[in-house]
């Protein structure tokens, strides 16, 4: 793409997000969200294949019709409260309107069915892109309504959100997919705990994107998109596929990695909420989700899948790819888990 | 005032079931414009009158027509009209479930009579929507920089969308 196109992309890119978190007026708000989401949509279509054009298409009509919805359920409280104020949304309507119209955005269960089919037709670098950086601001905005969101909602979102993410990831084997359901069932996570701790759905986000930006700029650095293609890793680099492991481990929820964090803290707060029947089925839904990942885990690591000789010696080459970003959270994604105090008090 | 006003808003109902019951963009674009054209009515009955004839001469007038000319590439010897059964029928439907849900929440629809509601009780000097454009350009000087941006990034999206003809990603064009 042309360099100075790709720069206005990208800067707006920012701005938009960036203008969301710093507004309190709902117009303003959503004028940040039609930013970020006319921003990437040429970095969506940019290998012009039809494909990639068919997820630029869809992505643009769902958030298109979620941005419809919140400047309804803006309008709305404004017209019978006439309050503009994100802090101050007391229209219960309004509230449920706006509260679908941001999952809706970011891909809770039961308006989730774009995020997979969008994910699928990027390639690995867009797709990181909006699973980690278009999630922040309509999040944003909801831990500014999450005291007045309606409490059944927020937590049939959130069960639904982990239930199907775990079970939908389940038959697939392009790798896109399978991120995406698990992009859905950690949203659940986040969701869950909304109304009684915001902190901790923070705290889950931001590890969320740790884990989940070393995820895909792993497959990014071995190029492989589909689950057989995983099988290949080994013998490129070895180093990678055993951090890449732990990482999809990480993802799972398992102890002592740092993705065990958020959920037994949310499971606590849970409990400490008498919910132990919704932490209990939380807790259920997640193993749907490790399933997958121990998949991944096993395509990549316990097993090496019926190859010719040739490829169990590849040239291992320098990789041409920038890996301190991959480094970074790689670290991230691994060793949070004993300085938990310390991650909680950035989140309070 | 009242009967412009109804006349206005059962145009823009009318309007809109003409877009959202799917026929040809043709036909669809009319339906847009005749949803602008009484919608900048509705505003004149709010008391926006300048708003009104900046929505004219800017949307419908810039936008629209340039609008109706791509919508005008499109053309099909044989366009779904108002007329045709698939479209008819969403028309009742629309129009049906406007009836309904008109009923139930404005269930008093038929017995009492609006008031247009202005903002003063006087004509003033100062009127909400041109004094708004004023803000615009003092007090809300970065909201007029981000509008600009906005309009700016959506011309290189465009662009960058429609790039290389048939190799591009809209291959139609």
């Amino acid at each position: 793409m042309n360099p100075y196109v790709l720069a206005i992309l990208l800067s707006s890119l920012g701005i938009g997000t960036t203008l969301t978190f710093a507004s309190s007026h709902w117009l303003l708000a959503w004028m940040g969200l039609e930013i970020s989401t006319l921003a990437i949509i040429p970095l969506m279509a940019q290998q012009h294949h039809p494909r990639a054009v068919e997820a630029t298409t869809k992505y643009f009509l769902t958030q298109a019709t979620a941005a419809a919805m919140i400047l309804f359920a803006s309008t709305t409280n404004a017209w019978t409260t006439g309050e503009w104020n994100i802090q101050e949304m007391s229209n219960p309507t309004a509230l449920v309107l706006i509260t679908m119209a941001l999952a809706l955005k970011i891909g809770l269960a039961p308006v989730h069915y774009w995020l997979p089919e969008v994910l699928q037709g990027l390639n690995l670098t867009t797709g990181l892109i909006l699973s980690t950086w278009q999630k922040l601001a309509p999040f944003a905005l909801i831990y500014q309504i999450s005291p007045m969101m309606n409490p059944t909602l927020v937590i049939t979102l959130g069960l639904a959100s982990t239930i199907i993410g775990g079970w939908g990831g389940l038959n697939q084997t392009q790798l896109r997919k399978i991120l995406a359901y698990s992009s859905i069932a950690h949203l659940g996570w986040m969701m869950i705990v909304m109304q009684y701790s915001p902190n901790l759905a923070i705290l889950n986000l931001i590890l969320y994107i740790a884990m989940t930006t070393a995820t895909f700029l792993t497959f990014k650095n071995v190029t492989s998109t589909k689950l057989s293609t995983l099988t290949l890793t080994w013998s490129k680099t070895p180093m990678m596929t055993t951090m890449a492991m732990m990482t999809l481990l990480s993802l799972g929820g398992l102890p002592p990695l740092t993705g065990f964090m958020p959920k037994w803290l949310i499971l606590q707060e849970l409990t400490k909420q008498n919910l132990p029947l919704t932490a209990s089925i939380m807790a259920l839904a997640a193993l749907l989700s490790l399933f997958f990942y121990l998949r991944m885990c096993y395509a990549m690591t316990l097993t090496i899948a019926p190859n010719t000789n040739n490829n169990a010696s590849t040239w291992r080459q320098k990789s041409s790819q920038t890996t301190m970003t991959l480094s970074i959270t790689t670290t991230l994604a691994l060793t949070l888990l004993p300085i938990t105090p310390a991650i909680m008090a950035l989140t309070t | 005032m009242f009967y412009f006003t109804f006349l206005v808003l059962i145009g823009l109902v009318l309007g809109l079931v003409g877009v959202a019951s799917n026929p040809a963009p043709y036909f669809a674009a009319l339906g847009l414009v005749v949803a602008a054209a009484v919608g900048c009515g509705i505003l004149v009955g709010h008391g926006g009158s300048f708003l009104s004839l900046v929505l004219f001469l800017i949307y419908l007038g810039g936008m629209l027509v340039v609008f109706a000319y791509s919508a005008a590439l499109a053309a099909e010897p044989y366009p779904e009209t108002w007329g045709d059964w698939s479209v008819l029928f969403y028309v009742v439907v629309y129009i049906a479930g406007v009836l309904v849900v008109g009923g139930l929440v404005g269930g008093d629809w038929y017995s009492c009579s609006w008031v247009v509601v202005d903002e003063f009780k006087d004509l003033s000097l100062l009127r909400g929507d041109f004094s708004g454009v004023a803000f615009m350009y003092s007090l809300g000087g970065a909201m007029l920089v981000v509008s600009g941006w906005m309009l700016l990034l959506t011309l290189f999206v465009v662009l960058e969308l429609t790039r290389g003809l048939s190799r591009g990603a809209l291959r139609a064009v």
